[in-house]
């Protein structure tokens, strides 16, 4: 009985500390060798020849990736409610729309999928951190070019539905089974049925859904399994009470570094 | 030529260093090493360099900051150039909520990202020497 305690917070401290280790053990000596790869492939440049300079450019390529996904990693663990909020400020919807879509494009372009936005009018505003919301959007609509069919199109709807903006995004492929659909937002998980179709870390959307959560909204989903899938953000609106005073107070409290923005 | 230019790294990780050092070296810099915040203070203070390049997550913490502030209270110290090499970009964020990557530590330094491409690495450290250079 003790030790089930004593184990139990042990893996509690693991979770905890999740973050920090892997930072300190994988990303430190991974960023070594990153740095002596980049060193190497310039000074041994002039004596290689193509096919050489080649392989170290994949090299170089496939540890930049492994990089990417160890910061990917550290974020989810660090998506922190009270942090995000710190930084919300008033952002109309269109503009969160127009940069995810900017975003996905060259992802969509390759597969020949259509990017269609639409955006009602007057959907207002939105209070958020602008980079993290976008990131969750992205993650969201990423993910339905990753499994809507080639040559199809991606249709990311914003409205508006009473206290509530609302930003669904439909794509029109093989859809996620009844029984995966309570696990989509987990982390690391990755459908049976577009398991051929994957590839990432399976973290986009529990990344997504928690940014979501801190910005007071939800995401869900809805899906016939060969037909698509549609997912729901939801946020709440933004009605620029006591205008820009009200939005500056809410940022930041107490913090001087506010005045060196750029 | 003049003599060779002294440079101080300042990073707790000897594998990353190596790589930077060999490239300065080759660039015929005169480069030293610390591994331990601490002993680089030490070392900024006993000896002269022309350049510092600096990384900012060390040990406990951030304190790569710790140096900079310190140089920046130091008449002698206050003026050199100092070069940020780090990976810290959005650790950045939660240290410094809503400022940009770069927080003007030091008057006349500047950020690079790891990993750093050599010849990058090499273009600023010559910049900033010569600027320090003509401010001298």
């Amino acid at each position: 009985m003790l030790e089930t305690i004593a184990l139990r917070r042990e893996k509690e401290m693991l979770r905890e500390h999740f973050a920090a280790i892997v930072s300190h053990e994988l990303k430190s000596p991974l960023g070594a060798v990153q740095q002596n790869l980049y060193v190497l492939a310039h000074q041994l440049a002039p004596k290689l020849d193509d096919d050489e300079k080649d392989r170290l450019e994949r090299m170089k390529v496939k540890i930049d990736e492994l990089i990417k996904l160890i910061h990917t990693w550290l974020r989810v663990m660090r998506v922190d409610v009270s942090k995000i909020a710190e930084s919300f400020v008033p952002i109309p919807v269109a503009r969160i729309v127009e940069k995810a879509v900017e975003s996905v494009s060259p992802l969509a372009v390759r597969k020949d999928v259509e990017l269609r936005a639409l955006v009602a009018e007057g959907v207002g505003d939105v209070m958020a951190d602008e980079g993290t919301l976008v990131e969750a959007l992205v993650n969201v609509m990423g993910n339905a070019v990753k499994y809507t069919h080639p040559s199809t199109a991606v249709v990311i709807d914003a409205s508006r539905d009473g206290g509530e903006i609302v930003i669904e995004v439909t794509d029109l492929g093989v859809g996620i089974a009844p029984e995966d659909l309570p696990y989509v937002f987990d982390d690391f998980f990755r459908a049976k049925s577009g398991r051929e179709a994957a590839g990432g870390s399976g973290l986009g959307l529990a990344i997504s859904r928690r940014i979501v959560e801190a910005h007071g909204g939800s995401l869900g989903v809805r899906s016939e399994l060969g037909k698509g899938s549609t997912f729901v953000m939801t946020l709440p609106t933004y009605d620029g009470q006591g205008d820009e005073g009200a939005a500056q107070a809410t940022g930041l409290p107490g913090d001087v570094s506010k005045e060196t923005s750029t | 030529m003049s003599e060779p230019k002294r440079l101080l790294i300042i990073d707790d990780d000897p594998d990353f260093v190596a790589g930077i050092k060999d490239i300065l070296e080759t660039a015929n810099y005169e480069v030293d090493a610390c591994y331990d915040p601490d002993e680089g203070l030490e070392a900024l203070h006993k000896e002269n360099y022309d350049l510092l390049l600096l990384d900012i997550m060390m040990g406990r913490g951030a304190e790569g900051i710790r140096i900079a502030r310190a140089m920046g209270q130091d008449a002698r110290l206050r003026d050199m150039p100092v070069l940020i090499v780090t990976g810290i970009q959005e650790q950045m964020a939660f240290l410094f909520p809503g400022q940009p990557v770069h927080p003007g530590f030091v008057d006349v330094d500047e950020v690079v990202e790891k990993p750093v491409e050599p010849s990058l690495l090499l273009d600023r450290v010559e910049t900033l020497l010569e600027r320090a250079g003509k401010n001298a």
